[in-house]
């Protein structure tokens, strides 16, 4: 694995606060229209991977070699359900707090935009910028020659809230993730995001 | 992963509302980030250049400060106006590592922003962050009273990541330090500044 280099908490608030200034200007929907329009440029720079087998797949997922795990340390916890233990926006969440005090509202109401516009999976405003990075990061991952797919089941926010989606897409969901609700749920007791990764057969 | 981010955020900001967009949000962050950091006071130079040193300052935030007490700015009075402090570490060298190492080549976008700035505000930033970065220590300067005066800092030179050297000769001679000794303090640190009571200089003071 490369080295493991610390964020500045410094940078992290201001590019916060950069979104901020965004939605001053051209309100939420411009806020989460650069908060996904970024997370995707950001995929389309990372280079592409292919692997032989799911196999080979979910052990570089876990190692930390793969694009899908170079901002998070990734378990598996079935077949194909996956969850990140710490969320790579809490060190920054946090320094926001410490330093600013409580969160500007624009970040919630950007986010109920996204969950009513987009898919309704983010907790916080940063689940936007990572949920969209993953998804598109998966498409420039090959299994066996196909695609790699990815679904949000469930994200945690710094409140304890957590972001589900809806119950006819959660059934299904969990079922390709090969866990039940109750597993779901004890997860997310220890890990921020729980989800899917798999191959259409 | 957010400072990560921030890359494509102004590639994606500068197709959209071109390098002196960037520029202008970039010094409103500074300004909001500094605004919202609150009022410091402190009764002397010692006590704030303890605070400087322990990382207790808003201005310390951004990492490490070395204090450089040998350094003392005097006004014409012999009285102590200010001192010079120098950043160990750039807080976007990480970043900028880290996205080098999982990404790539850093977009030609963090050139043009900083050249947008460089050539229409002032020659002082080597990447685009420098803008906010640099508009943040002015602002949240303003807000802190060493003995009842406020601060103000001024920015005197930056080393860029390829080794590259901005430094404002208007500064320098405000407060009478030798270039010279500025590149030797940037040797072992990313960007020196001097803070110093507000309107005052080395020589004769500065009208409102």
């Amino acid at each position: 694995m490369a080295e493991a280099i610390a964020s500045n908490p410094f940078v992290d608030v201001s590019v916060f606060l950069f979104f901020e200034d965004i939605s001053d200007k051209q309100g939420v929907e411009g806020f989460t229209n650069y908060i996904v329009g970024q997370a995707k440029s950001l995929a389309k720079s990372v280079p592409e991977e292919e692997y032989d087998n799911w196999e080979d797949f979910a052990n570089a997922v876990v190692n930390g070699e793969s694009v899908l795990s170079s901002f998070e340390n990734i378990k598996q916890i079935s077949s194909n359900g996956f969850v990140t233990k710490v969320c790579p926006f809490a060190k920054a969440i946090r320094e926001y707090i410490k330093r600013l005090g409580n969160f500007n509202p624009v970040h919630m109401e950007a986010t109920d935009h996204y969950n009513h516009t987009i898919q309704p999976s983010a907790a916080h405003s940063a689940c936007m910028m990572h949920q969209t990075y993953r998804n598109e990061v998966a498409k420039r991952i090959k299994i066996g020659g196909k695609p790699l797919q990815y679904a949000q089941i469930a994200a945690k926010a710094y409140t304890g809230k957590i972001a589900l989606p809806p119950e006819s897409w959660k059934k299904v969901l969990l079922e390709k993730a090969g866990i039940s609700e109750t597993q779901g749920f004890m997860e997310m007791r220890e890990n921020s995001c729980l989800y899917v990764l798999y191959v259409q057969e | 992963m957010m400072d990560i981010a921030l890359y494509s955020l102004v590639d994606d900001m500068v197709s959209k509302a071109g390098t002196e967009g960037v520029v202008e949000y970039w010094l409103r962050v500074g300004e909001s980030y500094a605004e919202r950091m609150g009022k410091e006071a402190y009764v002397g130079w010692p006590a704030f250049n303890v605070a400087m040193k322990e990382g207790r300052t808003s201005l310390t935030i951004e990492g490490e400060v070395n204090v450089l007490t040998d350094l003392a700015i005097t006004d014409k009075d012999g009285d102590v106006i200010g001192y010079v402090y120098a950043l160990k570490t750039c807080p976007m060298a990480p970043t900028m590592i880290r996205f080098i190492q999982k990404i790539g080549p850093i977009p030609d976008s963090d050139e043009d922003v900083a050249d947008s700035y460089n050539n229409r505000i002032r020659d002082s930033a080597v990447s685009n962050y420098c803008i906010t970065h640099q508009r943040f220590r002015e602002i949240a300067a303003n807000n802190i009273t060493v003995a009842k005066q406020p601060l103000e800092c001024l920015h005197l030179a930056n080393k860029g990541r390829m080794g590259d050297v901005k430094m404002l000769q208007e500064n320098l001679t405000r407060i009478n330090v030798d270039d010279r000794h500025i590149k030797s303090i940037l040797r072992s640190a990313s960007c020196v500044f001097a803070l110093i009571v507000k309107g005052k200089s080395a020589g004769e003071e500065i009208a409102e």
